[in-house]
């Protein structure tokens, strides 16, 4: 028997809920064999979700509506962990380092355990409203959500630039497992720029769609006046480079504040504000 | 020349140091703070309400402050185009003054060099050559360089020896350019829709049609240069109730010649010469067909549309339906009302299968309904926006330009043969300007080929 998507996906959250407790293990006992299992159930958690998204969208097509699972509060929050846990294993597998993972994957699971446990997200399958039905729906949500995951991962390493630069001196401590700031610099830049072009990429979609479906690019309302404050706060991270004395700390700073704003994006106006873009909210 | 006076050093000076600071990212990172900043204070307050509402909630301090500031329109007020403004200017400034320096380093002679240079490259390898074959490995380390790097430039008697250079990525310099300027393109694309677009409403009843709109701002009418006219229109739900699709069957007539049809759903706007139909709301609205009998024997029916009148003139009668109720007891209801001289105007609920008597001065009449039906009306949001292709050029040309801009580097591989204190040299060297990692294995790639040609002693 196939398991329902809404088994596995369940099952997805306590994977990785194992999983950023092993990297966090790993990151304060330092022992190899935890890390590489850490990557290990990271690496299963990846693909049981990815079985789980598969399923849902089977599932979508079995009761008639048939639609990417990517319309609703739920759906985007399955994705959100989804697209952050594939980005880390990027980063680990390209910078051989598992302590970033102490830092990224809790991001992942406190996506999947508030879509998972909270009441307000509702995890039916619902069919497309009007507004949704277009074929700018899939490009518009994995483009943003590739951004706002790479921020996540951006974020995590800069508190880890933060931590590691308070403790300058100091040897044989936790912050020492860290990567030196001059990595993590580097890190957190390439992150924000792989970020920051997917944003850019997901804000051009959002207005092409608008524009096809209600006849304006662009009309301030609240979720894309606060996706343009992210813009505005990374892209001054970005040329906060070439200003004398921001490198490094306040660019970890700007990562951070950052995050809050991709937050307050994704969540904080569906709930606080109101506007156009309320389909996420429930 | 006269030599500058002391003013206009000064005032040379002066100038100079305010458009390094027009130029500087400093200002620009001020900017986008202030931008992202001063952005919030338009989501947090409604906007576009009638003034009246913030004195009412806010109270008459915080009022002034919202009237002053325009925090009722923030993203369209004085302080808001300023700042924006103030950002053009910043990067129009900025790409005027990094402009020369990006033109030498675009035609800069990358052959023009000397094997000390070449040296001081952040890579770089050297071989002595000895013996009477060298001129013989010479050639064949060229043709393995020449192989592995591609296409090549080639200069003689440089510095007593041939170099070769294989360039990628100089047109990257350009990048910022097409990144900073998109900014400025989508504003300009923006302020074209503002003067030469307009946006308006259409109400259409099924059957309706127009040749003119209202435009949103002005108020004013705006001629189509055509008639559109709405067929039919049709709502469908899911069983939860949840809407499932909005749609307009809608003509397009040229001087009362069909020349389009085509629906209109959300997501499905109609174009036609220039400007969008977009389905943007719709209203159901009844309308009651009523007969009335006069006790003279006269009888007509009229087809009354909620809150619209009829008259009979013959009878110097006028009703209108006021409420309508599509069950009442299993019938449909409506409330009329009439007047006329005679009498004060009256109105009483008329249900389907039971007339009504009414009497006015020294007439009787019987009033029957004989149907009522909700006719639909279409909103369509209209719109003419030439500018919004320039919008589209300036997004591509951002994307384009940050690709550029971060992820394609300018690459020079440099292969110098020539003889230095009675020995033959080779030097390779390189150098690029991002992604030294990727580099770095493309040359020590092209290091181990040379190494192996020059291995190979026989």
């Amino acid at each position: 028997m196939i398991p329902s998507s809404s088994y596995l996906l369940s099952l997805t959250t306590f994977v990785y809920l194992g999983a950023a407790v092993l990297y966090i293990l790993h990151w304060i006992f330092r022992v190899e064999k935890v890390g590489v299992l850490a990557t290990v159930v990271t690496v299963a958690g990846c693909a049981i979700q990815t079985a789980g998204i598969g399923m849902r969208w089977i599932e979508s097509y079995q009761m008639g509506y048939g639609h990417a699972p990517l319309s609703n509060l739920y759906e985007s929050l399955v994705f959100f962990s989804w697209v952050i846990i594939v980005v880390y294993l990027v980063l680990e597998w390209r910078v051989k380092n598992k302590v970033i993972g102490a830092f990224s994957t809790p991001f992942a699971s406190l996506s999947m355990a508030y879509a998972s446990f909270s009441k307000d997200v509702q995890d039916e399958i619902q069919p497309l409203i009007p507004a949704l039905q277009s074929n700018w729906l899939i490009a518009h949500v994995v483009t943003c959500f590739l951004g706002y995951a790479a921020f996540a991962v951006a974020c995590g390493l800069g508190i880890m630039y933060l931590l590691k630069g308070k403790s300058s001196g100091n040897s044989g401590g936790l912050l020492d497992a860290l990567p030196d700031l001059r990595v993590l610099d580097e890190l957190v830049h390439q992150t924000i720029i792989f970020g920051f072009l997917w944003l850019s990429v997901g804000i051009i979609t959002g207005a092409v769609w608008a524009n096809e479906a209600w006849g304006t690019y662009w009309s301030w309302d609240p979720k894309e006046t606060w996706s343009l404050i992210t813009w505005f706060v990374y892209a001054t991270a970005l040329h906060a480079r070439f200003v004398r004395g921001w490198a490094g700390r306040k660019i970890a700073f700007l990562s951070i504040v950052g995050f809050i704003s991709v937050i307050f994006t994704y969540f904080g106006v569906n709930f606080l504000l109101s506007g156009l873009h309320s389909y996420g909210s429930n | 020349m006269e030599a500058p006076s002391p003013q206009n050093k000064e005032k040379a000076g002066k100038e100079k140091a305010v458009w390094d600071f027009l130029s500087s990212v400093r200002l620009a990172v001020f900017l986008l703070i202030t931008l992202a900043i001063t952005s919030i204070a338009g989501t947090l307050l409604p906007q576009g309400e009638p003034l009246q509402f913030y004195l009412e909630r806010y109270g008459p301090n915080v009022f002034q402050i919202i009237k002053w500031l325009h925090l009722y329109d923030t993203y369209h007020s004085w302080w808001f185009l300023l700042l924006l403004t103030v950002f053009s200017i910043n990067l129009i400034v900025c790409t005027l003054k990094r402009f020369p320096t990006t033109l030498k380093l675009y035609r800069r002679d990358s052959l023009s060099m000397d094997p000390e240079r070449l040296e001081r490259m952040p890579f770089k390898k050297r071989w002595e050559v000895g013996g009477d074959r060298a001129a013989g490995k010479m050639e064949a380390c060229a043709a393995v360089f020449r192989e592995m790097a591609g296409r090549l430039q080639e200069r003689n008697d440089l510095g007593g020896g041939r170099i070769f250079l294989s360039e990628r990525g100089r047109w990257s310099y350009w990048g910022l350019y097409g990144l900073h300027s998109s900014i400025l393109v989508i504003f300009i694309g923006a302020l074209v829709g503002l003067f030469f677009g307009f946006k308006g409403h259409l109400m259409l009843f099924e059957g309706a049609s127009a040749n003119r709109i209202l435009n949103q701002k002005t108020g004013k009418d705006i001629p189509l240069g055509f008639t559109v006219r709405c067929n039919d229109f049709f709502v469908e739900f899911y069983d939860s109730g949840a809407p499932k699709e909005f749609r307009s069957e809608v003509t397009i007539l040229e001087q009362g010649r069909e020349v389009l049809n085509q629906a209109i759903r959300v997501n499905e706007p109609l174009s036609y010469s220039g400007i969008t139909f977009y389905q943007a709301t719709y209203q159901a609205v009844p309308e009651v067909i009523v007969k009335i009998a006069a006790s003279d024997g006269r009888q007509r029916s009229f087809s009354v549309p909620a809150f619209e009148r009829v008259s009979w003139p013959e009878e110097r009668l006028t009703l209108g339906v006021m409420q309508y109720m599509p069950s009442v007891h299993g019938a449909p209801a409506a409330r009329v009302w009439v007047g006329d001289e005679r009498g004060p105007q009256e109105a009483f609920w008329v249900l389907k299968g039971q007339d009504k008597e009414i009497k006015r001065g020294n007439g009787e009449f019987t009033l029957t309904l004989v149907d009522a039906q909700e006719r639909y009306m279409t909103g369509l949001q209209v719109k003419k926006d030439p500018g919004v292709w320039i919008v589209w050029i300036g997004c591509t040309s951002l994307i384009l330009g940050f690709i550029v801009v971060f992820w394609v580097p300018h690459r020079r591989v440099w292969f110098w043969v020539g003889s230095h204190g009675g020995k033959t040299v080779i030097l390779l060297s390189g150098q690029t300007n991002k992604n030294r990692m990727q580099f770095e294995k493309d040359f020590s790639r092209i290091q181990d080929a040379l190494d192996r040609c020059l291995g190979e002693r026989s």
